[in-house]
């Protein structure tokens, strides 16, 4: 018989557990080629920096979550196809002992089960690879739907290599070990079930003596299959760490980021400027979320200007809760230097450098402003005409230590007294006192009127108000709503985040085939004497419960310290100012039980089909 | 009144397109308290007889009437009702769970049969003693010696005091010596007047038999046949 015939018919003989193991292959190599996929199309991630979107501050905490995603996605990657060679091969063991026994030479015995795990690792991989790529044109493809313009990256053959190679070469070293192993053990220890199970034959875990049978026959099975029990653990304490950082993560990073966003931009904010200039405003709020390429705008033209009468019409309608009005050019900045001392050596160290750039300069009326930026430092004070705050990717880009340092806006210097988190023109921003901008720049005043309406106001009907008296005074303005652009940011907020928090479902699922796999190895082993327990009275629902009770302990320890670690990974290291409220938190506990609940609903199926079975069919 | 009776029982087994006729018209009846032996060679149908009786296996066609129960129409509860009360069953290879000590392998059909712990205790003692194993009720099943396993398979048979036992080749895994335990065990049950059902090649257990039933390639046979 040739080896591949051997293992094709052996393979095809074990539908489900081959089914399982080249679904877990699968899943796992799909789950890390689509976040490398994924993070390279939304221009953050593992390899590559933010590309013109998202602000510094934002890409920061992307990048941070997709490298420690990363890194989980794989080692759970790496767990899972560890333990799904490990199961494959545990189920074969016996019968290897079996061929040696009958003088199967070792060469060949490990020839057959190699090949079988060649197989199995070339179709899981390959499968792998294939759904990567589907989803993460399913995923492009609903970007384009949604309206963001993502570009289309060319295709990444040495990635796609590089997963597909990593995947196969862990599986071919994880599985050739118990393969090699059981190849060198004498038949008759590769036959004895203490052996193929891995099990040690006293219970090392003494069990409270007037528990229920059941339970008494779970746990001490559970104890006995020692090493099986350790590597589901390990695996599901892993996958639940990623879900938890995912979920949880990705939850609270979503909240915390949209309300940044919120709070930068506002709610019920209506702008009213000249139509060509608030374009050019729309389109830097956009360059958050979509790749905007700056042309040439001569943001002071005296066309642009808002006319004193708007400004008073706005002050005075009760309806309008803010008036603030705003100034925005784009000119050079400079970075000014600054000197600290050192007490130990009495040296001078400079802080900082001279680099220059051009940003969006916005001067605002401090006192009038509608936003309530998260802000590093302070906002600017209403009776100091020589401060200035900056967005956060202008600081990352410009800035070595920017709350110690000056900013020089057109010859005028400006203290850095706070940093913003802040989408317009992606944080390539700087705001100073409109006064001093007027001054310095001889610009009559502000060219955008952002105003508040009040929430209990009709607004529709208030906006056509607006609408009507702006275009009686000046025919070329025009009235718009900012919730629509703002919809847009939490859009794709939501949109990355969702992706992120949906990524570890791959590690889940494949997480839940291990399970089942292991459920499969536990009732193999018991299979004789639950055959005897049924065959002395025991209903088909006391085998369930014995097999749901041992699925359900390995679950909840691998559940408890997952989750533990995962909430305590979440908050110290990766989101700065959590925004954690109550229905945060009930959010996330909802979502990770239902990843519980789900995960041991599908590892009873192995039970439930066994109990289905005929007395007279186990007992064979 | 009959403890057992079979009436025009088959049974087929399917391997793929092959049919294999297990038992072929059985017509059997068995009174209470009625030791019988059923004999035949290796493969002539005598523990799937066993199988059917004691409500493991469902016969083909034909009926099953145990203690006026008739196997052939009842569901899955009701059969894993009967198993634990009404039949006591040793394997030919003890079937311990190997999870279990002596003693809770010996309790486990009287916790489903929910008998309370006082009578449990009570009982586990007497059936220790009877098969002579209170010294080893403490050790799990690769702790014992196969003819030690096989007295706790049938003490844990009779935990429940089932009216009908069924034996499958008790003896057939244990040297002489040891298999004369077994024997001695089963004489004291039908002295008892337990209706006993034993699959045997064993002379010393045919001698014991008031009923004896010779099957070959799945039909009863006479011995001069």
């Amino acid at each position: 018989m040739s080896e591949a015939f051997f293992s094709v018919n052996d393979l095809l003989r074990r539908k489900l557990q081959t089914g399982i193991a080249i679904t877990s292959l699968t899943l796992c190599v799909a789950s890390t080629l689509f976040l490398l996929l994924f993070g390279e199309r939304v221009g953050t991630g593992v390899f590559t920096a933010a590309q013109n979107r998202l602000t510094a501050g934002f890409s920061a905490i992307l990048d941070n979550f997709m490298l420690f995603i990363g890194v989980l996605v794989f080692l759970v990657g790496v767990v899972i196809v560890s333990f799904t060679v490990f199961v494959m091969m545990s189920q074969r063991i016996r019968d290897i002992g079996l061929m040696k026994a009958a003088g199967c030479p070792n060469d060949l015995v490990f020839g057959y089960f190699m090949t079988e795990l060649v197989i199995t690792a070339i179709i899981g991989c390959s499968a792998g690879v294939a759904l990567a790529l589907v989803i993460d044109f399913g995923s492009a493809s609903l970007l384009s739907s949604l309206g963001f313009a993502i570009p289309q990256t060319p295709f990444n053959y040495w990635l796609v290599l590089l997963v597909f190679g990593v995947f196969f070469a862990i599986a071919l070293v994880l599985g050739a070990k118990p393969i090699l192993d059981t190849a060198r053990v004498e038949p008759a220890k590769a036959i004895s079930p203490s052996y193929y199970f891995g099990m040690s034959k006293e219970p090392g875990v003494k069990v409270f003596s007037k528990s229920g049978l059941t339970f008494k026959i779970a746990m001490r099975s559970l104890f006995r299959r020692r090493s099986a029990t350790i590597r589901i653990v390990l695996c599901l304490s892993i996958v639940f760490l990623l879900v938890t950082i995912s979920v949880a993560g990705g939850i609270i990073a979503d909240g915390t980021t949209r309300s940044w966003i919120e709070r930068a931009v506002g709610k019920n904010v209506v702008l009213i400027a000249q139509q060509d200039m608030a374009a050019q405003y729309v389109g830097l709020l956009s360059k958050f979320y979509k790749t905007v390429q700056d042309s040439a705008f001569d943001y002071a033209n005296v066309q642009y200007a808002v006319a004193e009468s708007i400004i008073n019409y706005l002050s005075s309608k009760p309806e309008i809760t803010g008036v603030d009005p705003r100034l925005v050019l784009r000119m050079s900045v400079a970075e000014i230097r600054n000197f600290t001392f050192n007490p130990d050596t009495g040296e001078t160290i400079p802080v900082g450098d001279d680099r220059k750039s051009v940003s969006l300069v916005v001067g605002i009326a401090p006192s009038q402003v509608l936003n309530n930026w998260l802000v590093d430092g302070r906002f600017i004070q209403d009776n100091q005409s020589r401060e200035a705050m900056i967005g956060d990717s202008l600081a990352s880009a410009m800035f070595s230590v920017p709350l110690s340092q000056g900013i020089r806006v057109a010859g005028n210097d400006f203290s850095i007294v706070g940093l913003c988190f802040d989408p317009i023109n992606n944080g390539n921003v700087t705001y100073v006192p409109l006064e001093t901008l007027q001054n310095m720049t001889g610009v009559g005043g502000p060219n955008v009127v952002l105003v508040k309406i009040a929430p209990s106001a009709d607004r529709p009907q208030v906006i056509s108000q607006i609408k009507a008296e702006v275009t009686a005074i000046n025919p070329t303005f025009v009235v718009v709503e900012l919730d629509d652009v703002l919809d847009s940011m939490l859009g794709f907020l939501g949109y990355v985040w969702s992706s992120i928090i949906l990524l570890p479902l791959f590690s889940l699922v494949a997480a839940s085939l291990c399970l089942i796999g292991y459920v499969m190895l536990s009732i193999a082993e018991q299979r004789q004497e639950f055959g005897v327990l049924r065959a002395l009275g025991a209903k088909p629902g006391t085998i369930v419960k014995i097999v749901s009770g041992q699925s359900f302990v390995v679950l909840l320890a691998g559940y408890t310290v997952g989750v533990a670690f995962g909430i305590i990974a979440t908050l110290l290291i990766l989101v700065p100012n959590p925004l954690v409220t109550n229905y945060t938190v009930v959010q996330i506990a909802a979502w990770l039980l239902i990843a519980l609940i789900a995960t041991f609903i599908v590892s009873l199926y192995p039970a439930l089909r066994f109990s289905k079975r005929s007395l007279r069919e186990i007992m064979i | 009144m009959e403890a057992v009776v079979v009436s025009n029982l088959n049974k087929t087994y399917e391997v793929g397109d092959v049919k294999v006729d297990a038992l072929k018209s059985i017509n059997i009846k068995i009174g209470e308290g009625e030791f019988a032996a059923i004999c035949g060679p290796s493969g002539s149908g005598k523990t799937t007889l066993l199988n059917i009786i004691g409500g493991i296996d469902k016969p083909s066609d034909g009926k099953i009437l145990v203690f006026g129960d008739d196997l052939t129409v009842k569901d899955e509860d009701f059969l894993a009702s009967f198993r634990c009360n009404k039949v006591g069953f040793v394997f030919q290879s003890y079937n311990l769970v190997s999870t279990l000590t002596t003693a809770e392998n010996i309790t486990f059909p009287m916790e489903w049969a929910h008998k309370p712990e006082e009578y449990v205790i009570k009982r586990l003692n007497e059936l220790l003693e009877t098969v002579d194993l209170q010294h080893r009720a403490d050790h799990f099943p690769f702790q014992l010696s196969g003819g030690e396993q096989q007295r706790v398979a049938f003490a844990r048979a009779l935990a429940n005091n089932p009216p009908l036992l069924l034996a499958d080749e008790p003896t057939g895994n244990l040297d002489t010596k040891t298999g004369q335990k077994i024997v001695q065990l089963l004489q004291k049950l039908k002295d008892e007047k337990k209706t006993v059902i034993v699959a045997t090649h064993d002379e010393r257990m045919m001698e014991l038999a008031d009923q004896k039933l010779y099957l070959e390639d799945g039909e009863l046979v006479t011995p001069d046949e």
